[in-house]
This record gives structure tokens, sequence and C-alpha cells, in this order.
């Protein structure tokens, strides 16, 4: 017993030392920081001071007035929706492809597998300027669309469908494979069993296929929402940077803005949401386990 | 094994000063000549890495960030005073360096560096804007053209992602003076970008050269050498020359406190600076040099390069105070929420 107990604090040490030097202390070098009086030209004083989250939500307006200006919110309102956006086309995309290669035969599906995550092996920013070629003036998009009958179009490029095509290209083979995953384990008896029972292919889906394949759905939903949220490249290339999501305006207050503390601020709001949505899952998946005991 | 795994790792950290001779190099994208690094690497047996920056925060923030690893940096002169006040630059007695007798007159003992102990200026040039003239041949003597577009430009235009020399240009075509502290004045150049707003196709500072030249957009913010080089690839674009002026900017070679090898620094920036080297970067980057080059064997004249001899006037970007810049990142966000 003392030996299992000495083994769990020492064994384990090193991933605690790693856990800490990683995640805990970066993050807590930020909530810090977003707690610090801004220097002059950038960087900070470290200081106990509650400013930079008030700037959230009260800033000097054009007429010296502290006034409440909701467009950091607004800013943040926008992020959360292209992320759950981003989340739900992905969600819908990746059911049939993890389907297909759930059910290619057995030669074919490590080779499939291995298609769904070869854009990995290329850097994120030569994918994304893939795409300013493939959306760009006279560039394959605008090709097929005028080939299948379309009208005159200027662009596709900096709008905010090319954006969420940007998005949805970047993080949906993060969705492909725990579906892949969850599918793969299902028992094709079960599929049977409700044509048995006279379930069409809709009720299938619904009642057999979706609850069973939820676990790895939700998994891919976590690992395409975080990501999602704090994107940069996509709505600055892509997008235009016509609008800003906290990904850029945590750029700018670093950068342009010189105001770290602030950005720092803005960074904890977006850590928080992910927390948030990470903790809700939790707390879901152990009442789904407790309710299947 | 295992012993001679330890002494392996130990010798290699021994080891690692020893194979110091690295100059790393933190630059604007694509600015210095690959042809003078290659040389540089050849005559003094060091390795040269360079990294690249698209604007002159970047390079502040990582600077300010600590420990970058660079031992060159080429940030814009408001930047230079910016980093001199903030305590990032190593003094490296510039005005003793045979460098500094190549510099013009005219860039010495400047507000940003007046002492001349920091700074080795690189380049200078203006920040204006483009167009595509297979697009637009409509007339761009006046900043109204960019930022109140007429019909023909409209949905057709790009600006930068930052505002540093947007703003600039803004309060040059407004008549604000740069770094104002007054509200009511930057107001109105918050008015101006909104009223602009609309008719923008992108904020964006990378790959300007594609948007422009390819004709994605038909006027875009940009700079007279890089107008220059993709004029000189064939695209038809023009540099406008607005009558309200256009921004100025001059870039120098720094270098950061604490950088692994400030001797090879000093040495490259010497390298850089003699007539024979700066003739060839001179030729390669196609922005103004501030150090004397060889006009016999210079690519760029009056007479084929109009970019780079502007017949405008030229106001240099200033380091605003926080109060001044509060107003600008104000304008900004507030432009792009």
């Amino acid at each position: 017993m003392r030996a299992l107990t000495s083994f769990r604090l020492w064994g384990l040490a090193p991933a605690w030392v790693l856990m800490g030097l990683t995640l805990i202390v970066p993050v807590a070098i930020v909530a810090g920081v977003s707690l610090a009086d801004r220097g002059p030209y950038g960087g900070f004083d470290w200081a106990l001071n509650f400013g930079s989250y008030r700037e959230i939500l009260f800033t000097l307006g054009w007429t010296d007035e502290l006034e409440f200006a909701p467009k950091y919110l607004v800013i943040i309102a926008r992020t959360l929706g292209y992320g759950l956006v981003t989340t739900a086309i992905c969600m819908a995309l990746a059911l049939p492809v993890a389907y297909v290669i759930a059910n290619a035969r057995a030669g074919w599906k490590p080779f499939l597998v291995y298609l769904v995550t070869l854009p990995f092996w290329v850097s994120m920013i030569v994918r994304v300027y893939a795409w300013l070629i493939i959306l760009g003036n006279e560039g394959l998009a605008e090709k097929a669309w005028k080939f299948l009958g379309g009208g005159d179009v200027d662009t596709f490029l900096f709008t905010n469908g090319a954006m969420l095509t940007g998005m949805v290209y970047s993080y949906i083979p993060l969705m492909v494979l725990p579906v892949y995953a969850a599918i793969e384990k299902l028992d094709p008896a079960l599929l049977e069993a409700s044509h048995d029972l006279y379930g069409n292919r809709w009720v299938t889906l619904r009642r057999v296929i979706l609850p069973l394949t939820w676990p790895g759905l939700s998994a891919g939903a976590i690992l395409v929402f975080v990501p999602a949220i704090g994107t940069v490249l996509e709505p600055m290339l892509l997008g235009g940077g016509r609008q800003m999501m906290m990904g850029t305006l945590i750029q700018t207050q670093f950068g342009g803005g010189r105001n770290w503390p602030f950005g720092a601020a803005i960074a904890m709001v977006l850590m928080a949401m992910v927390v948030v949505v990470l903790l809700l899952n939790a707390r879901r998946a152990a009442a789904a386990t407790e309710a299947r005991t | 094994m295992k012993k001679t795994l330890l002494t392996g790792t130990a010798m290699l950290c021994l080891a690692a000063p020893a194979m110091a001779d690295e100059l790393n190099i933190y630059a604007w994208s694509d600015s210095i000549a690959p042809e003078l690094i290659e040389k540089f690497e050849a005559e003094t047996g060091a390795t040269v890495n360079t990294d690249g920056f698209n604007s002159n925060e970047d390079a502040l923030t990582k600077l300010q960030a600590g420990a970058s690893g660079y031992d060159i940096v080429t940030p814009s002169q408001h930047f230079v005073k910016i980093m001199i006040d903030e305590g990032l630059l190593e003094d490296i007695g510039a005005a003793e360096l045979d460098a500094y007798a190549a510099v013009d007159d005219r860039w010495k003992g400047q507000w940003w560096d007046p002492e001349n102990a920091y700074s080795i200026p690189m380049a200078y040039g203006t920040a204006g804007f483009a167009v595509n003239r297979d697009l637009y041949d409509g007339p761009v003597d006046s900043w109204a053209a960019y930022f109140e577009p007429t019909e023909a430009l409209q949905g057709k235009i790009a600006s930068l992602s930052y505002p540093d020399e947007v703003v600039g240009a803004a309060q040059l075509y407004l008549g604000v003076e740069f770094c104002t502290e007054d509200k009511a004045e930057m107001k109105k150049v918050y008015d101006l970008l909104m009223a602009q707003k609309p008719y923008v196709a992108a904020y964006s500072s990378d790959n300007i050269e594609n948007r422009l030249g390819s004709g994605e957009v038909a006027a875009h913010f940009w700079w007279d050498g890089n107008t220059l080089r993709t004029r000189n690839g064939g695209a038809n674009v023009e540099y406008a020359m607005p009558k309200e002026g256009l921004v100025g900017w001059l870039d120098s070679f720094v270098v950061p406190k604490g950088a692994g090898n400030v001797d090879l620094a000093k040495q490259f920036i010497e390298f850089m600076s003699t007539e024979e080297n700066a003739t060839i970067q001179y030729n390669y980057y196609a922005h103004s040099a501030p150090v004397k080059i060889d006009e016999a064997a210079a690519k760029y004249t009056p007479e084929n390069a109009p970019e780079l001899f502007p017949d405008v006037p030229v106001e240099f970007s200033r380091a605003c105070s926080p109060a001044a810049q509060d107003l600008v990142t104000k304008v900004w966000t507030d432009l792009l929420q």
C-alpha cells in the first residue's frame, strides 16, 4: 500500500512537473499580467489592478465619458458564434466521411485515415494560403462556379464564407478521427436490428447511430471548437480582417495597442470560456456514465 | 553505455558555445539581399539565420518579451526611439563605426538616436498607396482617391492590418498633427476611416504583392520600393503621389540588449554599409539607401523609379506618447470591432 502511494507520488512526479511548467505556470503568468499596470510602450509592471477587466465593459468614449461599450462583448459573441457554426459544419460533414471510412474494405481503411491526417504534415499557414489561390481571382472556386452556370463574381475572398471554409477545412480532421473511432466500434448487428424492427433510415440514424457515436462527436466538437475560437489566420487572410475576432483582438493589444494587461485579460476570458465548455462536457459525461450503471 | 550517453550530452553542451559563430537577424520580410548573406557567410565562415517581420509592432513585442535570441533587428525610426527609451538596445558606439562615415549627413544626429550610439540606417522610403492600372484609371494625386473612393474603387481597396502608417496617412489627408492627444482631432480620423470601411475589401499586411498584382483589389496601402519591385515584375501598378504628402520611414540596423554575438553583428553592419554591398542591397531591396552607394552601378534612377523620388512632402512617423498611442488604438479597435 505504502509502496503504491509512494509510486503515485514519485512515479508521477515527472508528469506533474511537466504539467506545472507547461500548463499551470504559463496560465498563471498570463493571469498575473492581466492584473498588471501597462507599460507606456508595451510591457508591464506587476500590480493588482482590475482595470483591464473593467475595460472589457467600460471604456472612455470619444466624448471623454466612461461609457458602457459592448464592442468587446460583440467580438466575444462573434467569436463564439463562428466557433459554433464551424463545429456544426464539421460535425455534419465528418459523420458521413467517417461512416464511409469505417465501412471501407479492411485494406483501404488505414489508407483513408492516412489521407485525413495528410494535411497535418503541411504547415497551417501554407494550407491557408492554398485557399487564397483556390478562392482568389480566376481561382478554382470561381472556375467551378462559372462552369456550373453561376453568374459573375468579383471574388470569393474576404467574406465570412471564405473564412468559415478555411476554418472548417483546418479543423475537420480533428472531428473525423474521433467520430471514425466511434463508428468503427458500432456493431452492424444493431443497425440490422433497427431495420428488423421497422426503423427506417432516418430513425436508425437518430435513435441508434447518433446516440452510440455521441462520445466521438462530442470529443470532436471540443477538439474543433476550442482551436476555432482562438483562430487568427483564417479571419485575417481569408476573411479580410474587417471584423476582429478574439484572436486578432489579443494580437492587436500585444502588438500595435501596446496594452499587454488588456490583451492578457481578453486571453483569460477566452480561456475561461474554454474551461466552461470542458467542464460542462465533463459533467455531462459523468452523468451519462452514472445513468448507464 | 549510459555513461557514454551522458558524456556525449555533456560534450554537446560544452561544444555549443564554440559553434556560436551564428548571426540571427530579424528584419522586414525579404529585405536583405540573399546574395549578400551568402557573401557574408563565405567571408566570415559564420552562419546567418534570418527571420522576417511585417510590422514594427511585431519586432517591438518580440524584444520586450525578452531573450529574443536575435543579434540584429531593423526597426523604423520611431520604434528605434522607443526601443532605446525602453532600454532594449545595445550601445554599439555606432558613431565610431566605418559604416557611420558612409551615412548621408541628413540622417545623422536625428531625434531617434541623437548621439548615434545605437543605430546605423539601412534603408528609407515612404508609405502611401498603389493602384492597379489595369483596373483603375482615375486620378491618384490625392489621398481622397483612397480614403473617399469613387465608385471605380469602392469595394476594391485594401488597407493594412495595423494602424501605424494608415492612421498617419489619414492624418496627413485631414491636416491632423501626428501623435496628437486631442480627442476631437482623432475623432475626425476615426470618422474618415469608418466612412471608408464599407469600401475596404481587406485589412491585411500579408501577401500585398499578390493581392494588388493579381487584381484581387485595385488599390492597396503600400510602400514605395515594394510597388517598384512589383512593377518591375511586370504588374501594371502605380505608386500614388498624393499632394497631402506621404508617410516617411527609415529603417536602421540595431543590436538588441543581450545579443549573443555583438561583434559579429557589428561586422555585419559594416559589411552591409560598404559602397559595393550597399549598392547590391539597393538594387535588390529597391528602397532608397541612406549610405553612400556607387551611383554608376545603381539600378534605380529618378527616370526609371519615380516611386523612390517623391515630389510631394514626406512626413516621418514619430514615437507617440502613450496617451496619443491610446487614441490611435482606439480608432483602430472601434473601426474593426
